[in-house]
């Protein structure tokens, strides 16, 4: 069974609701009914109820397979506002909140703070940068950590590591130059995604030019000093560095250049890049020349599960992605 | 709310935003080079602005602004 297999199964085995904030957008209409219809999660349309009926009717989906959400039902929105800002730590007050959500992508993510969605997916209307911020001032971000992030999943035909063919790596696409408080977070945050998705027991390396003092210079002292602070911040997780990426992931090879004890070196089954500049061109490289099929990327740093998708993305993708989301929200609920 | 007494309020939160004392800041601070802030203390500020003086900034116009001034001119823009 293939990784993505695997995370179908899981998702329909504890379908979680999703809100689709572009809910009358075709390709994330089709995208949540069909993911909704075949069980793998409870998709929760959020917009002008009437018209995403007529749409769902007029492309020829059952909409009892949605739960519609009226932004105009100001009944239903006067319960979110007053469950949001009774929690702790939310930014806005109710009059402000109240204005925010007459965007059905502020609207989504109240309803999901407040437990009334499990993830917000959104990013085909809306810009990344739009997604990134709402999710910012709405959800907020994990204790501790400083920046949001993204990890993705590769499964590496012929590669045989710790978890097989499969390796996951970030941040190949959000935080271009992160200084070392930033790349702790992206580290810290990696290692509970992939334990919320895939229930694996985090391996994380933090990967430069350099293995344990082998090179020096500025690039590589801040390696060092974020995985200090990863380190000091999340004694329990397996953060482990510096290392070139063979001494991450090679046990032959972390053999003759790792002469420490460690739970990381070759076994690696999270890389964490340096900056976007390693990021971008390590992820093509793999899917180049290893011929690895690369999921995500996923966000990571907030404190619920929020998903942005390419704009460009197909339906399959998109599909695929929101059963991930689900997924790793089920499994924040776990930890 | 005259410009001055916007001008105090701004200062008193960005001051809170980026966890600065009042003091030190004036309409020319820049916030890529003196606050040196993330996106996330941004939004805390946009929220705050919107809590308190009922403008809403669109955090990407809050987030083009240069220097406090720049700040104060687009938050005057919605009121």
């Amino acid at each position: 069974m293939s990784i993505l297999d695997q995370i179908y199964a899981k998702a329909k085995a504890n379908p979680q609701k999703v809100a689709f904030p572009e809910a009358t957008n075709e390709k994330m209409m089709q995208a949540a009914y069909e993911t909704g219809r075949d069980g793998y999660i409870i998709p929760v349309m959020v917009g002008n109820a009437e018209e995403i009926k007529a749409l769902a009717v007029e492309r020829g989906y059952d909409p009892s397979v949605f739960t519609i959400v009226d932004i105009h039902d100001e009944e239903y929105k006067a319960k979110i506002i007053d469950a949001y800002v009774a929690l702790p730590d939310t930014r806005l007050k109710a009059k402000a909140l109240g204005r925010r959500m007459e965007n059905p992508l502020y609207y989504a993510m109240a309803m999901q703070a407040v437990g009334e969605a499990e993830v917000t997916f959104a990013g085909i209307d809306n810009t990344t940068g739009d997604v990134l911020l709402a999710g910012q001032m709405m959800i907020g971000l994990n204790e501790g950590i400083s920046t949001i992030s993204s990890i993705g999943l590769c499964d590496i035909p012929g590669f045989n590591g710790s978890e097989g063919s499969l390796l996951a790596v970030g941040d190949s696409a959000v935080c271009t130059n992160p200084n070392p408080e930033q790349l702790a977070s992206i580290a810290i945050s990696a290692c509970n995604t992939v334990h919320e998705l895939l229930g694996w027991e985090p391996r994380c390396a933090m990967v430069c030019y350099s293995t344990l003092g082998s090179g020096q210079g500025e690039l590589i002292d801040k390696v060092k000093e974020a995985l200090r602070i990863a380190n000091e911040q999340r004694p329990d997780l397996d953060i482990d560095g510096e290392f070139q990426l063979d001494a991450a992931i090679v046990p032959a090879v972390a053999a003759k250049k790792v002469k420490r004890e460690s739970k990381v070196a070759g076994k690696a089954n999270v890389v964490i890049w340096p900056d976007l500049n390693v990021g971008n061109v390590a992820v093509k490289l793999i899917q180049q020349f290893g011929h690895a099929d690369a999921y995500g990327s996923m966000l990571q740093g907030f404190k619920k599960v929020v998903c942005d998708c390419s704009r460009g993305a197909p339906v399959s993708e998109i599909k695929g992605n929101v059963v991930i989301s689900a997924v790793r929200a089920a499994g924040s609920k776990n930890q | 709310m005259d410009r001055k007494e916007l001008e105090a309020k701004i200062i008193e939160l960005v001051a809170m935003a980026y966890n600065k004392d009042a003091s030190e800041l004036t309409m020319e601070t820049s916030f890529k080079t003196d606050l040196k802030g993330a996106s996330v203390q941004m939004v805390g500020l946009v929220s705050e602005i919107e809590n308190e003086l009922d403008a809403m900034v669109a955090l990407a116009d809050a987030s083009a602004c240069a220097t406090i001034g720049d700040l104060v001119d687009k938050v005057e823009e919605e009121l």
